[in-house]
C-alpha cells in the first residue's frame, strides 16, 4: 500500500484488506486524530497498521504502557479536541472500564473496539467468543448508557466505523465496535467510497456558536435533551471544571443533580433511538419463524434461511446492528406474530437472546444457538429451523 | 494596623485564587494545619506572576486530599479532575495531541507512586514535557490515613497499628531511574524554594518532577511523635498535633543533598533529602521525537 503514503483517504475503488486494518482505514477516513493502545492479541493489527498510517497524516499513534494508560491518553487527547480511539480485546477491555465510566460521566466521547477473543481469564486467544457484550453494557461503575454496533464484514467494519466516529460525537458516549477474532482476521474485498461522499458523511469536531452549555440538559420547552458539541480543553470552550461527579449542564456539581443526570446518561441514548438504532430485515414479511442475530453468525444464517426457504419454511432474520441501546419497540413489533424465535449466538448464556426474551410474549418460544470458539454451519441453524417448523 | 477590616488592604494575591475573585475571600477546605493551602497559593503566585498561558497549561489533578485544591488555584486555569492514579496518562494524551500544551499534574504519594506507579514512570522514561507535582504527605489521608508506600519506617496508620514495617519508596529516586530530566524535592517549610523550582519546572522542556513534602496533621501528625527520623538519637519526642511542631519536625528531618552525600544511609533512614537532582535541558523530549517521527512519515527526512 505504498501508493497512499501520506494520504489520509484510500484511493476509492476495491481493496482487500484484513477486518482489522479496514477498521483502522475507516476510522481513519473518520477523522482519526489519536490513537492510544496496547498490544492485545487478536487486536494487534489495529496499532501496527495505524503506528505507520498515523504519522504519515499528521496524527499520533502511542502505544502506551498498560491499558489503563492507553485509554486514559484516550481520553485526554478528546478533552483537547482530538477524535481519538483505542482498540483491545477482553482482557484489556477489563482493565479499561474504569475510565469508560469516567468518559461517560464527563460525557467525552471516544470509539472503543473490541476485538473479542474467548474467556473467561486469557482464554483460546485467536478464537472468537461474543462474550464481552454484558461488560459492553454494564461497563464500568454507576448507571450510562452506551452505543455498540456490530458490524458482519469487512465492508461494515470499515463504514460502520465512521459512523460509530458519528455516534460519539452526536451523542457524546463511549461507542463500541463489536469485532471478534475471526472478522479482525478475515480478509475480504471492500469497496472505498470516494473521498468527497466520506467528508460529507463524517461529523468534524468543532467549536460551537452557543458555548453557555457544555453538558446535556433537558429542553422542558421541548421535552427533549439538547446534547452540545463535547468541550476542548485550550479554548474558551470550557467548564469551571471537570468534576466527574452529577453535574448540571455547566459543569457544577451537586447531590441534587444525581436522579436527573443519572437519567440523562441513559435517556438521551434511548430518546434517540430512532436515530441510533440500525437493524436490516430479510425475507421477513411473511416469516413465521424469526431469526435475530448480529456479527458473524448471520452470514451463516442468511445461507440457512436460502434453503430453508426453499424447502418452503417461512423464515426470515432481523439482524441487529446497535445491539446497545437495544432496540426494544422494533423488535416487539417483529416477533409479535412469530411462531418462534432463534437466536444463533457466539457465546452460552445468550446475552442478545435474554434481550429478546425481555421484549417477547412469554408464549413465543426463543431458541439459543450457542456456539464458541467456532463457526456456525448453516446445518446448525437449518435443522433448528426445520425443528421448529414441524 | 487599622482597626477595621475595611481599611485594611487587600491582599495583592488575592483575588487571583477562584473563591478570592468571585467572593473577595480565601477558602479552603482543608483541615486546619495542612500544607496544601501553601502550596495552592504558592502555584496561584507564581501562575500570576509568570503570565502562564492557561489555555496551554492545563491542571491535571488526581485523586487525594489535595482534589480540592482545585477550588483554591487560578480563577483562570483550566482544570480536570481525573482518576486515581491516572493522572500522567491522561496528561500524555493531552500533551501529545496537542504539543503546544505542557500540562502541569498534581498527583500525590499514594497516587503517583502507588496506584500509578507504572504511568508515573513511564512519564518520566518518555521526558514528555510536563510538570508534575508530587505532594508527599506520607500517608493516605483522604480515606483516614491508611499507610502509603511513602509511609516512614516505623510510623502509626490505621492499616499498620503496631508500626510500619514495610519500606518506602523514594519518588525522587524513582524519577531519576525512569528518566526525567528535571527532579528536585522540597517541603513546604521552604516556599521560596518551592516557587523557584516550580519556576524553573515551568521553563523546563522536559519532564519536570518536583515532589513536595507536605505535613498531614489530623492522620499523621496526631499518631506520631516529632522523634521519627531520630531513631538513633534516642530521644523522647512528643506528638505532632499542631502544625508548629510539624512544620519543625519536616525542617528537621529534611537533609540538604549536599550534607546528604556525607551521610550513611543508616543516619539517611526515614529523612528527606532536599534540593535539585538533576537538570538536564539536553535531553530530548518525547513531543519533539514525535513531530520528527511524522516528518519521517511524510517523507520529508
Amino acid at each position: 500500500m505504498s501508493n497512499i503514503k501520506g494520504k489520509r483517504y484510500l484511493p476509492e475503488g476495491k481493496h482487500v484488506m484484513m477486518g482489522n486494518v479496514a477498521m483502522s482505514e475507516g476510522a481513519l477516513a473518520a477523522g482519526l486524530d489519536f490513537f492510544g493502545g496496547y498490544p492485545i492479541t487478536p487486536s494487534t493489527e489495529v496499532i501496527e497498521h495505524l503506528a505507520r498510517r498515523m504519522p504519515e497524516v499528521g496524527g499520533v499513534c502511542m502505544q502506551m504502557e498498560d491499558e489503563l494508560a492507553s485509554i486514559n491518553a484516550v481520553m485526554g487527547a478528546s478533552l483537547v479536541g482530538a477524535k481519538s480511539m483505542t482498540a483491545t480485546s477482553g482482557p484489556g477491555f477489563s482493565l479499561m472500564v474504569e475510565t469508560i465510566s469516567m468518559a461517560a460521566c464527563l460525557e467525552i466521547p471516544f470509539v472503543f473496539c473490541d476485538v473479542q477473543r474467548n474467556g473467561p481469564g486469557t482464554g483460546f486467544v485467536t478464537e472468537p467468543h461474543h462474550n464481552d457484550l454484558g461488560l459492553m453494557r454494564f461497563a464500568g461503575n454507576g448507571e450510562f448508557g452506551v452505543i455498540a454496533l456490530a458490524p458482519m464484514n469487512c465492508q461494515e467494519l470499515f463504514d460502520l466505523t465512521i459512523n460509530a466516529f458519528n455516534f460519539a460525537e452526536t451523542y457524546r458516549c463511549p461507542v463500541f465496535i463489536v469485532s471478534d477474532a475471526y472478522l479482525g482476521h478475515l480478509h475480504e474485498p471492500l469497496i472505498i467510497p470516494p473521498k468527497e461522499e466520506i467528508i460529507k458523511k463524517v461529523i468534524p469536531r468543532e467549536l460551537p456558536d452557543d458555548l453557555t452549555h457544555k453538558f446535556t440538559y433537558f429542553d422542558n420547552k421541548t421535552k427533549t435533551y439538547i446534547i452540545p458539541k463535547p468541550p476542548i480543553m485550550g479554548t474558551d470552550y470550557v467548564p469551571l471544571m471537570f468534576l466527574h461527579q452529577a453535574h448540571n449542564s455547566s459543569g457544577m456539581s451537586s447531590q441534587r443533580e444525581a436522579l436527573p443526570f443519572t437519567k440523562m446518561l441513559t435517556d438521551k441514548l434511548t430518546t434517540n433511538i430512532d436515530k441510533i438504532s440500525i437493524t436490516e430485515e430479510y425475507k421477513i414479511d411473511d416469516a413465521e419463524i424469526i431469526i435475530i442475530s448480529y456479527g458473524l453468525p448471520v452470514r451463516t444464517s442468511y445461507r440457512a434461511v436460502d434453503i430453508a426457504r426453499k424447502e418452503g419454511i417461512k423464515v426470515g432474520i432481523l439482524r441487529l446492528i446497535t445491539l446497545w441501546p437495544f432496540p426494544d419497540e422494533k423488535v416487539k413489533d417483529i416477533v409479535k406474530d412469530a411462531k418462534a424465535v432463534i437466536v444463533p449466538e457466539l457465546n452460552y448464556i445468550g446475552i442478545i437472546a435474554e434481550q429478546v426474551e425481555r421484549v417477547t410474549d412469554l408464549n413465543i418460544p426463543i431458541i439459543k444457538i450457542p456456539k464458541i470458539c467456532e463457526f456456525h454451519h448453516p446445518d446448525d441453524i437449518l435443522k433448528v429451523i426445520k425443528e421448529v417448523a414441524k | 494596623m487599622s482597626a477595621y477590616p475595611s481599611e485594611q488592604p487587600e491582599h495583592p494575591y488575592l483575588s487571583i485564587s477562584m473563591p478570592g475573585k468571585f467572593f473577595k475571600r480565601y477558602l479552603s477546605l482543608f483541615c486546619a494545619g495542612c500544607g496544601y493551602g501553601i502550596i495552592g497559593h504558592l502555584f496561584n503566585r507564581v501562575f500570576e506572576d509568570e503570565k502562564v498561558d492557561p489555555k496551554l497549561h492545563p491542571v491535571v489533578i488526581g485523586i487525594g486530599c489535595y482534589g480540592q485544591i482545585l477550588l483554591t488555584l487560578h480563577h483562570a486555569t483550566q482544570r480536570i479532575l481525573t482518576l486515581h492514579g491516572r493522572a500522567p496518562a491522561l496528561a500524555t494524551g493531552m500533551k501529545m495531541a496537542n504539543p503546544k500544551m505542557k500540562p502541569i499534574i498534581f498527583t500525590g504519594d499514594g497516587d503517583s507512586l502507588g496506584i500509578g506507579g507504572n504511568h508515573f514512570m513511564h512519564i518520566c522514561r518518555r521526558n514528555l514535557d510536563c510538570v508534575i507535582l508530587i505532594f508527599n504527605n506520607s500517608i493516605y489521608a483522604m480515606t483516614g490515613g491508611q499507610g502509603a508506600p511513602t509511609t516512614l519506617f516505623g510510623a502509626m496508620s490505621s492499616t499498620t497499628p503496631y508500626k510500619m514495617f514495610e519500606p518506602r519508596v523514594d519518588g525522587v529516586k524513582l524519577a531519576l531511574t525512569a528518566g526525567a530530566s528535571y527532579v528536585a524535592r522540597t517541603t513546604v517549610a521552604h516556599p521560596r524554594t518551592l516557587m523557584k523550582y516550580f519556576r524553573k519546572g515551568l521553563k523546563h522542556k522536559g519532564t519536570a518532577v518536583i515532589e513536595i513534602i507536605t505535613p498531614c496533621i489530623t492522620y499523621f501528625g496526631r499518631k506520631n511523635l516529632d522523634s521519627l527520623g531520630a531513631e538513633n538519637l534516642g530521644i523522647k519526642g512528643q506528638k505532632m498535633d499542631n502544625t508548629g511542631i510539624m512544620i519543625d519536625w519536616i525542617k528537621r528531618n529534611s537533609v540538604r543533598i549536599n550534607q546528604a552525600k556525607f551521610m550513611t544511609e543508616d543516619e539517611l533512614m526515614n529523612k528527606y533529602i532536599i534540593g535539585e537532582f538533576r537538570y538536564d535541558p539536553t535531553k530530548p523530549e518525547y513531543s519533539e521525537e514525535y513531530e520528527k517521527i511524522k516528518k519521517i512519515a511524510m517523507g520529508e527526512k
